[in-house]
């Protein structure tokens, strides 16, 4: 009997196959969202999506984390099922990003603000708090740094944040921080380290005079191994902060909120990172967040309406919201009925505002 | 007389320190065996401890109302926009009436898992005679509660340094007086997909994206290893192309299992456009990856079958082919099937491929088909130890523990197959 | 038709047409008496009428499958109004994806208008019409190679060689699949290998000391210069590996010995099976381990020392992966060992020599070769291994020989640059195809080298 087995078995193991191969082929259309982008926005997006998955008939969105820059550069090749649908910004999307879109067919896109979010620059809880200013966090961290006189330029020389500032802790510079892909990176840049540039004056003067040179001196972060940028994950920086206590880590509140007792914050310009600063404003280096969407794929892709309107429903950006509750900061009242209107006509946005 | 007497005094003064030597030598290898053996046991012990907490669960018992004007509005039902987690409150603060304030309120909210509000929709979904009724639920409680009860929260720190506030504790306590506090099985770990919240986050829709991968790689690579295997060995004539590929099987199954990833990627996913994170792309990279592992096995198989066989059946009269598949291949199959089960349980526990053709990404609906995003129980595993959450720690032991299950019983299965089938000449 | 039933139908159909064959070759010698007239035995002819009724069939089948999706979209766009007709690419792809879901009954969000249910009912309409065609077709042609078979079935029809060879054909061609896969790898890694040296060039890759592959992806922006010089990565491997090795090594070697000259069967039938599990844990339950159990013990041996150990040191994930490695030596330092002849080591006994001595200065030596051959397997193991770094050991690219730093591999830095960012025209991500390709060449040399010196060794005492 054996051998009518063995040749069945062959027949059969062509016919698996075949079905096998079939099945690799027979594709149907995309009937889930895509979403890519910001870091920081994905805790808040995960959580959106897990509740739409949960609480409508529509497959929950597939959320990945690539970075503001990698999201809006994936967001921009294109509109099509194989293009993401929606990406996630921990900054509002810059002009040479719309061009790009628009030169790839890009064109309606809705810009929703989310709520606000601060950078803050954490240790260890057990490690010693400290207190800086803007202007300690630019000369700590740029690549050039101001000489003697005016108008002089010097590669970095602090090694150790007592070379900085007197009153800091005398322990090595290293600073843990996001990559250029990052949204965060380019809202600390802004904010803080911008912030702190501002501070000496003929660099400020510089501002009207020369733009670009401005720029490259207050955006630019020190490659010398005192920052050491940690890749998009943000739990990784948290995880590496509790190992070494004399590291900082650059990350959003959202991540300080949820690692509470391993983290804290520092105090910058005087100001501790709490959910009440950020929401008055108080604390300096906070940001908007936002999500786009392109409106084209509206009522295309499965669910797409609905979803947006979960992440602009009350019960999830309320003062009392789910999402609130994971650390984002709400926005004012009218503020989000403002956008939640505009999500509903998805009006799209329009450059000129800026 | 005198010679023999100077080599004999010599090898005996020597005799002490070669004793000596033998002695370390062979403690050496005693405590080298030892160190594998201990390490298991601290492995498994530490694995354990630390998963035993994950499979219970706290749960709180609430008084819900399923509101009418909330859930069906005017008489309209409207079970998606319903605020099911409002009605889970609500409950929550007639629990405790003395709770005021925003920030307080907030604490208070956060005893109970959202969970609470799927579980009242399903449950008024299945039963819509329930609105409008009262009724006592008990509901999963939120990771930090649930961290607090199984002990891993220290509740003598500073109330800063814990995630628990004292008021949130005062509470706590008082729903364990009045016995509204238990800790049930986790079946949630079983039956749900991956979740944000630690307390809904299960394993079945990794367990399923694994099993969906097995099976295309068990489909493919079984024929194909079993074929080839065949064919080597007693078919190929003995000339360059044999040999090459003799070569390219034994180098395939040491090369670095990432690079098949990278295979993977470029291939199936940009080249073939199958989409990512598919079960189906994951089981065509673990079948290439499987593939030498059970020609080998089968190969080494149908080698111990002994000549004689061969001979015997070519003796009367059996051509080639009759000879390998009614002779040689069914002496040879309890082998194989060894073989392949070894093979598919290292797919099993593969995850660094799997991390190139993208399955890993945060999925919350569980894999009905090879072409869903998927992920597979080691990525899951991968993602949870990366979860800055501290109750994903112990569902990742948790985890764990039941891809280990799934290994000892294919391994199990492999030594039983081998022990009654296998023949010894 | 739905095609697994198609398939099933087939499949079924396959049945009778062997009976049928069999059947025919029976009857046409006039009864099984008369088997021996026939040239093969009767179950040859019906294989042969099955085959040639499935090949064709299932052939035209896949064809089919992998068509038919391009086709049906071409059909239902060319049916559309003019206006959609004008569409960009992009917003075209959008519609029929709508269409391929409102024609699938997926939920779809918004109204559907005309044009849409109209294009989705003639979606169906063409996915319906295609199935049967395709139905008869395989159906068809299936029945007619099967009939033609049949009919061809004479008892001087040579129906075992011609089922034999076609079942030669499926054997070589499942064996070549190891070499396509070999060149599968070799491609797909090469040629974006090829495209990133064309924009780094390959002695700063090879030679350069500093890498950090952020770079400035708007050029608005100003960010790091972005920097591939790979040494960083190559030594932090050799680190990683070095440390594993000199667990794994020893202890191998001296649990192999161990166990094949000292310990009683016993503990032999406990010890090997046990050893055995520890090859057989994934090495994403190895990386857990080390990340969560062994860095932080490290961490804090280290300092009670005084010594200043980075959270996720080489050391740790080194530790672990030696202990991962240590079943790997010991199992082929075990077979070396045994392949030297048992009058050698009787010799040496006879001698007078202790166990110790036999085995260091007869036995080792004679099996050198094969256990080296086998440490070069395991080296080349350590080096590919993923899990245990990627969990345990950093992402920052040190340049240092301090086993308490952090350091990152080769496949660390292929996971992270591959993971979440998918644009394939950007050095970042091509770096991961070069380091790709480094990782498997450099495998390769161990492995063929490797496997060379101990095969060649277990067949030096034959």
């Amino acid at each position: 009997m054996a051998k009518r087995n063995t040749a069945i078995a062959l027949l059969a193991s062509a016919v698996v196959m075949t079905a096998v191969s079939a099945a690799a082929i027979a594709q149907s259309g995309r009937d889930y969202i895509y979403i890519v982008g910001s870091s920081t926005v994905y805790p808040f997006a995960t959580v959106v999506a897990e509740r739409f998955g949960r609480g409508t008939d529509f497959k929950t969105p597939k959320v990945e984390s690539t970075g503001s820059g990698g999201g809006l550069k994936l967001f921009c090749d294109g509109i099509g099922v194989d293009h993401p649908d929606i990406t996630n910004s921990s900054r509002a999307i810059k002009q040479s990003e719309v061009d790009t879109c628009a030169s790839k067919g890009v064109t309606d896109i809705v810009e929703v603000k989310i709520g606000y979010d601060g950078i803050v620059i954490a240790n260890a809880i057990d490690a010693t708090a400290v207190n800086l200013s803007r202007a300690d966090i630019f000369r700590a961290l740029a690549k050039m740094v101001p000489g003697e006189s005016d108008g002089d330029l010097i590669e970095n020389p602090y090694k150790t944040w007592a070379d900085v500032n007197p009153e800091l802790p005398n322990v090595r510079i290293e600073v843990l921080g996001p990559p250029p892909t990052s949204g965060t990176r380019d809202a600390f840049v802004e904010l803080a380290m911008e912030g702190g540039c501002k501070s000496i004056p003929w660099v400020k003067a510089l501002e009207d005079t020369d733009k670009d040179g401005y720029k490259s001196i207050c955006h630019t972060i020190r490659e010398d191994g005192a920052f050491v940028e940690a890749g998009e994950n943000d739990n990784l920086i948290v995880q590496k902060l509790q190992a070494n206590p004399t590291a900082f880590g650059i990350f959003g509140f959202s991540f300080l909120d949820q690692n509470s007792e391993t983290v804290k914050g520092a105090r910058v310009d005087g100001v501790a990172p709490t959910f009440d600063a950020i929401a008055d404003g108080d604390y300096p280096v906070s940001r908007p967040l936002y999500f786009y969407v392109k409106k084209a794929h509206v009522d295309v892709i499965p669910g797409l309406r609905g979803f947006l309107r979960e992440f602009t429903s009350e019960r999830a950006w309320g003062d009392e919201g789910y999402l609130s509750d994971r650390g984002l900061i709400p926005m004012p009242q009218e503020e989000r009925s403002e956008i939640a209107a505009n999500v509903r006509d998805l009006t799209p946005l329009s450059m000129a505002r800026q | 007389m005198e010679s023999s007497q100077i080599t004999r005094r010599k090898v005996e003064a020597g005799l002490p320190r070669r004793r000596r030597r033998e002695f370390l030598f062979q403690l050496a290898g005693m405590l080298a065996t030892t160190v594998g053996i201990v390490f298991l046991g601290v492995f498994f012990a530490d694995l354990f401890v630390k998963s035993s907490t994950a499979f219970v669960q706290t749960f709180v018992k609430l008084d819900v109302e399923f509101t009418e004007n909330v859930i069906a509005p005017g008489g309209e039902w409207d079970l998606t926009y319903a605020d099911f987690d409002g009605l889970v409150r609500s409950a929550l603060r007639s629990e405790f009436p003395g709770v005021s304030g925003r920030s307080e309120r907030r604490e208070l909210n956060r005893l109970v898992s959202v969970g609470a509000g799927y579980q009242m929709r399903d449950m008024i979904e299945a039963d819509p005679k329930l609105l409008g009724a009262r009724e006592s639920l008990w509901v999963p409680a939120s990771s930090i509660v649930d961290m607090y009860i199984k002990g891993n929260i220290d509740a003598s720190l500073e109330e800063s340094l814990r995630p628990l506030s004292d008021k949130q504790l005062s509470w706590i306590q008082k729903l364990q007086d009045s016995g509204r506090l238990e800790t049930r099985f986790n079946s949630a770990l079983f039956s749900n997909g991956d979740s944000r919240e630690p307390e809904l986050a299960g394993i079945k829709g990794a367990l399923m994206g694994s099993f969906y991968m097995l099976i295309v790689t068990v489909l493919l690579a079984f024929p194909i290893g079993v074929a080839a295997a065949i064919y080597l060995e007693e078919f190929a004539p003995r000339n360059r192309w044999s040999d090459l590929i003799e070569v390219n099987i034994n180098n395939l199954a040491a090369v670095p299992s990432i690079v098949f990833g990278l295979l993977g990627l470029a291939v199936f996913i940009n080249w073939m456009a199958i989409p990512r994170s598919a079960p189906l792309v994951g089981g065509l990279v673990l079948s290439l990856l499987t593939l030498p592992v059970i020609i080998i096995a089968s190969r080494a198989a149908i080698k111990a079958v002994p000549p004689s066989i061969r001979e015997a059946a070519l003796g009367l009269g059996a051509s080639k082919m009759q000879v390998v598949f009614h002779h040689v291949m069914p002496l040879a199959l309890p082998g194989m099937l060894t073989g392949t089960i070894i093979g598919m349980s290292r797919a099993l526990g593969e995850s660094a491929p799997l991390l190139m053709i993208g399955m890993v990404a945060f999925i919350v609906d569980v894999p009905g088909g090879f072409s869903d995003p998927a992920t597979a129980l080691p990525v899951q595993i991968y993602l949870w130890a990366d979860s800055p959450e501290r109750a994903f720690a112990e569902r990742t032991s948790a985890a764990i523990v039941v891809l280990l299950g799934f290994l000892l019983l294919m391994n199990l299965t492999a030594v039983i197959i081998r022990k009654r089938m296998e023949k010894k000449w | 038709m739905q095609s697994t039933t198609l398939i099933l139908i087939l499949a079924a159909m396959s049945v009778v047409a062997f009976y049928a064959g069999r059947r025919r070759s029976v009857a046409l010698v006039g009864g099984p008496r008369q088997g021996s007239v026939l040239h093969s035995l009767p179950g040859y002819y019906g294989y042969f009428t099955a085959i040639w009724l499935l090949l064709p069939a299932l052939g035209v089948l896949l064809l089919w499958l992998f068509l038919e999706p391009t086709v049906i979209v071409a059909l239902v766009v060319r049916g559309l109004p003019e206006t959609y007709q004008s569409l960009s690419a992009g917003e075209l792809n959008l519609f029929v994806n709508n269409v391929q879901n409102l024609a699938a009954g997926d939920a779809i969000s918004g109204e559907s208008d005309a044009v849409l249910s109209d294009a989705a009912a003639r979606f169906l309409a063409y996915t319906a019409t295609s199935r049967r065609l395709l139905a008869t077709l395989a159906l068809g042609l299936g029945g007619l190679g099967g009939t033609i078979a049949w009919r061809r079935i004479r008892p001087d029809l040579r129906a075992r060689n011609r089922v034999e060879q076609i079942i030669l054909l499926g054997l070589i061609a499942a064996s070549s699949i190891a070499i396509f896969t070999t060149i599968g790898i070799v491609l797909s890694v090469l040629f974006e290998a090829i495209r990133f040296f064309q924009k780094v060039p390959v002695t700063e890759f090879l030679f350069g000391l500093n890498w950090s592959p952020q770079t400035a992806i708007r050029a608005d922006q100003v960010g790091s210069s972005g920097s591939f010089g790979a040494v960083p990565l190559f030594t932090g491997t050799l680190l990683i590996t070095g440390i594993a090795m000199f667990v794994a090594v020893p202890v191998g070697l001296m649990t192999a010995i161990f166990l094949a000259e000292y310990s009683s069967q016993r503990i032999r039938d406990v010890a090997k099976p046990l050893l055995e599990v520890l090859a057989g844990i994934p090495t994403v339950v190895y990386g857990f381990f080390a990340a969560l159990t062994v860095a932080p013990w490290v961490r804090r041996a280290g300092e009670s020392f005084g010594f200043d150990v980075a959270s996720e040191s080489a050391l740790a994930a080194g530790l672990v992966m030696g202990i991962m490695i240590i079943p790997l030596v010991s199992s082929l330092a075990d077979d070396a060992i045994n392949a030297v002849p048992v009058a050698m080591r009787d010799g040496a006994l006879g001698l007078g020599s202790t166990r110790s001595e036999t085995m260091t200065r007869v036995i080792l030596p004679a099996a050198l070769p094969g256990i080296v051959g086998g440490i070069l397997l395991a080296v080349s193991r350590a080096i590919g291994e993923t899990m245990i770094v990627v969990m345990a050991a950093g992402l920052a690219a040190n340049l240092t020989a301090n086993p308490f730093a952090a350091v990152t591999t080769v496949t660390v830095q292929i996971v992270t640059l591959l993971v979440g960012d998918q644009e394939f025209d950007s050095a970042k991500t091509l770096a991961a195809f070069a380091l790709g390709l480094m990782l498997f060449v450099v495998t390769l040399c161990l492995n063929v080298v490797g496997l060379h010196v101990v095969r060649k060794y277990r067949e030096q005492y034959d």
